[in-house]
C-alpha cells in the first residue's frame, strides 16, 4: 500500500488514505481523482528553491460541481484528509499548482468553469473558479459587451477568481482586483454554502451591485486564506472608455524614482491617472529586448555599467513608468496637459507615445495590460538567467519618493550579495506600491538555488525589521511571513480557523494558518 | 388567539420556502449548460502557446516535426521556465490534438 501514492498527509495513514480515496472516486469517477505520479506530475512543478518532495501532492481531484465539494469536505473531515485549493492554478512565482505542504490533496477547481453570468449595463461579471481571464475575454467580444477586464500579466492562462482570491493585481483602473470584487459563494468546511453580502439574502438581486450585505463583511477572511472553498465569485467590469491614451516616461537615474513618486502620487490619489501605473527598472523591461549573455558572463549579479549599455542599446530607461488616460478624448486632452506639465517640470523625464513607441515590443505589451488585452510577453523574465527558478519578493512601500529609493537599494545590496539582480517594478495603488522584485535564479543549478533561498529569507528578515510587510509570498516561506505581522494577528487567526475548520481540511499552512 | 396562529402559519410557510430556496441554490446552478471544452488544436495553440512560442518569448515549435510524444511530456512537465499544464486545463484528448497539430510538417497546412 505505501507505494501505492506518492505521497501520503500528514498523519494520515495509507490504510485510511486509500478509503478516502475510494470514496472520492464514488463521487467524482474514477477519471477525475488522479494519483499516479504521470497524472500529477503537472502539480509538482514549482520554481521555489526547494526541493519539490516538499510540495508533492498525494491526489488532486477533478471537481465541477458545488455539490460534489460538499461531498469532498464531508470525507475529508470524515478521514481527516486535507485539501489545496486551485482555481485556474498558475500562481507561477509563488507556488504554482503544488500544494503548500507535502501529501496535500490538490482540489482542482479548473473544470468548474462556466460564465454564470455578466450584466452589461451594471458591468459586473460572476463566474466560477475555472474561468480564465482568455475565456472571459472572448465571451465578452463575442457578446460585443464593449466591457474591459483588468487581469495579472500571465492574463491568458490565469483568471479572476484565483489571481484575486490572492489579492492580485493588475494595470487598469481596477488594477487593485479585491477593491472591485462583489459577492462570493463558498463551501465551508462544514459542508455549507455561504453567499457572502447581499448573496446570502434568498431572491436578492444586489449581490453583485453591493459588496457590504448587512453585519460584519465577512468577503475578506476568504482571500488568502483557508477559511473556505470559493465556488462562485463576482466582480466589476469597466466600461470600454471611448479613448484610450497609453504612455511611457523614461528617466536615466535610479534616484530619479524619487522625483517620479512625488510627481505621480498627487495625480494617482486625485484620479488623474487613474490606472495602477507601473514603474518598470530597465532590467524589469530588459528581458523582452535583450541577452543577458550578451552582456556579461560569469558569476555575480549585473553589474550597473552593462545595465547601462542596456539601455542605450535598447532605448530603455533606467525607470520606464507606464501609465495611461482613459474617457472621451476631451477628458484625456485636459488631463494629459496636466500629465506633461507635471513630468516636464525638471526636464528629466522623457514622455512617449503610442506615436512615438507603438513599435517597442515593451511598450506594446504594456499598453496591451493597460487596456486589459491578452498578452504573457512578460514571460521574458524567465529567459534572463534561463533555469526556471524565480521568486516574487513583493514588500509594499508608501507612495513617497524616499521610500521607494531606500526599498530599491535594500534590496539590490541583498540581492547582489547573492549575485542576483535587481528585477524590480513598483506597481501604484493610490497610496501605496506594490514593490515587486522577480528572484531570478537558475533552478538546474544547486549553488544558485542554495543562494536564491537564502537571499530570499534574508531579503523577508531585512525588510520586516525596518517594518516593511510583504504582500502575499510563495508557499516555501508563509510562515516566515505570518511570523513578521506579529503574535496577535497570527492568533485571530487561528481562533477562526478553530471555529470554521476544527479538523483542519481546508489548505493547512495557507498564510501560515493552521 | 387564531391571528397568532395564523401568523405562525404564515411564517412557518416563508421560513419553509426560505429553506427550500437556499437548499436549491446549488441544484439550480448546476442544471445550466456546462462549462467550457477546445475546440481543437489550433484553438488551444492560438490562445496558449502561440502568447510565447509565436512571441519571441519561447522557441518556435511548429513545423519542425517535434514527435508528439515529447510535446505531450512537454506541455504536462514544463521545460525549464515553461509553466506545466494539467489535464483540467487541456485533456488528454485534446493534447493529442495539439501536439498533432504543433508537430505537422508545414505543407500539410
Ligand atoms: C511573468 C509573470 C508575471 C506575473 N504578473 C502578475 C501580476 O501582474 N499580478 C499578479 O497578481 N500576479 C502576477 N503573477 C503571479 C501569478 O501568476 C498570478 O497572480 C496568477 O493570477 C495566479 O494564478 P491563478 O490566477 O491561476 O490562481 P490560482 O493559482 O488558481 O490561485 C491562487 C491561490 O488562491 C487560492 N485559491 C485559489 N482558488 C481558490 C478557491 N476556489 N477558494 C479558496 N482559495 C483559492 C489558493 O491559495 C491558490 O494558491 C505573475 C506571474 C508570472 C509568471
Amino acid at each position: 500500500m505505501t507505494n501505492k501514492y506518492i505521497a501520503l498527509p500528514k498523519g494520515v495513514s495509507a490504510e485510511n488514505f486509500d478509503a478516502a480515496i475510494r470514496a472520492f472516486r464514488k463521487v467524482l469517477g474514477d477519471a477525475s481523482v488522479l494519483t499516479s505520479a504521470e497524472q500529477l506530475a503537472p502539480y509538482i512543478k514549482t520554481m521555489m528553491p526547494v526541493p519539490d518532495a516538499d510540495h508533492t501532492p498525494s491526489a488532486a481531484l477533478l471537481a465541477t460541481t458545488v455539490e460534489q465539494i460538499q461531498k469532498i469536505v464531508a470525507i475529508c473531515n470524515q478521514y481527516k484528509v486535507p485539501v489545496w485549493m486551485i482555481s485556474t492554478g498558475k500562481n507561477l512565482g509563488y507556488g504554482s499548482a503544488a500544494p503548500a505542504e507535502r501529501g496535500q490533496v490538490v482540489l482542482d477547481l479548473k473544470r468548474m468553469n462556466r460564465i454564470l453570468e455578466v450584466d452589461k449595463d451594471l458591468a459586473f461579471a460572476l463566474v466560477e473558479p475555472g474561468v480564465t481571464y482568455q475565456q472571459l475575454y472572448d465571451y465578452i467580444k463575442e457578446h460585443k459587451l464593449g466591457l474591459w477586464l483588468s487581469m495579472p500579466a500571465p492574463s491568458a492562462i490565469a483568471g479572476p477568481v484565483g489571481n484575486t482570491l490572492d489579492r492580485g493585481v493588475g494595470y487598469t483602473p481596477y488594477g487593485e482586483h479585491f477593491l472591485f470584487a462583489c459577492g462570493m459563494e463558498v463551501v465551508l468546511a462544514n459542508g455549507e454554502i455561504l453567499r457572502t453580502g447581499m448573496g446570502s439574502m434568498p431572491n436578492s438581486n444586489t449581490w453583485q451591485v453591493f459588496k457590504w450585505g448587512y453585519g460584519p463583511y465577512l468577503d475578506g477572511i476568504f482571500t488568502q486564506s483557508n477559511y473556505g472553498i470559493v465556488t462562485k465569485f463576482g466582480f466589476w467590469l469597466m466600461p470600454e472608455p471611448p479613448a484610450f491614451k497609453p504612455f511611457v516616461i523614461q528617466y536615466q537615474h535610479e534616484e530619479d524614482i524619487v522625483e517620479i513618486v512625488e510627481t505621480i502620487r498627487p495625480l494617482r490619489i486625485s484620479g488623474v491617472i487613474p490606472n495602477a501605473v507601473v514603474i518598470a527598472h530597465a532590467l524589469y523591461e530588459a528581458p523582452v529586448k535583450a541577452k543577458r549573455s550578451d552582456y556579461v558572463s560569469g558569476p555575480g549579479s549585473i553589474p550597473d555599467e552593462a545595465v547601462y549599455r542596456i539601455m542605450k542599446d535598447h532605448k530603455l530607461g533606467i525607470w520606464n513608468v507606464y501609465a495611461a488616460l482613459y474617457g472621451t478624448q476631451e477628458q484625456i486632452d485636459v488631463n494629459w496637459k496636466i500629465v506633461t506639465q507635471a513630468f516636464g517640470q525638471s526636464g528629466k523625464a522623457k514622455i512617449l507615445t503610442e506615436q512615438e513607441a507603438a513599435d517597442d515590443p515593451a511598450f506594446a505589451y504594456r499598453a496591451k495590460l493597460m487596456r486589459g488585452d491578452m498578452t504573457l510577453t512578460e514571460f521574458s523574465l524567465y529567459n534572463w538567467r534561463g533555469g526556471g527558478g524565480s521568486m516574487w519578493f513583493a514588500p509594499v512601500s508608501q507612495a513617497r519618493g524616499s521610500e521607494t529609493l531606500k526599498q530599491m537599494a535594500l534590496t539590490k545590496q541583498i540581492l547582489a550579495k547573492y549575485g542576483l539582480d535587481y528585477s524590480g517594478e513598483f506597481i501604484v495603488g493610490m497610496r501605496d506600491m506594490h514593490h515587486i522584485v522577480d528572484v531570478l535564479y537558475d533552478k538546474t543549478d544547486p549553488e544558485q538555488t542554495k543562494a536564491a533561498y537564502q537571499c530570499f529569507d534574508e531579503l523577508l528578515t531585512e525588510f520586516s525589521a525596518r517594518g516593511y510587510g510583504t504582500y502575499r509570498v510563495n508557499t516555501a516561506f508563509m510562515d516566515k511571513v505570518a511570523e513578521t505581522y506579529g503574535p496577535v494577528q497570527r492568533n485571530v487567526h487561528k481562533t477562526l480557523k478553530k471555529a470554521l475548520d476544527p479538523n483542519g481540511i481546508i489548505a493547512p499552512g495557507k498564510s501560515g494558518i493552521r | 388567539m387564531k391571528k397568532i396562529k395564523l401568523e405562525n402559519w404564515v411564517s412557518g410557510c416563508i421560513f419553509a420556502i426560505f429553506l427550500t430556496i437556499s437548499n436549491t441554490w446549488s441544484a439550480q446552478d448546476e442544471k445550466t449548460a456546462p462549462g467550457f471544452v477546445w475546440k481543437d488544436g489550433a484553438e488551444i495553440y492560438a490562445k496558449i502557446c502561440a502568447y510565447c512560442h509565436e512571441a519571441q518569448v519561447g522557441p518556435q515549435i511548429r513545423h519542425r516535426e517535434l514527435p508528439a510524444a515529447y510535446i505531450r511530456a512537454v506541455v504536462r512537465t514544463g521545460n525549464r521556465a515553461m509553466p506545466a499544464f494539467r489535464a483540467s486545463e487541456i485533456d488528454d484528448e485534446s493534447l493529442v490534438k495539439l501536439a498533432d497539430f504543433i508537430s505537422k510538417k508545414e505543407t500539410q497546412h
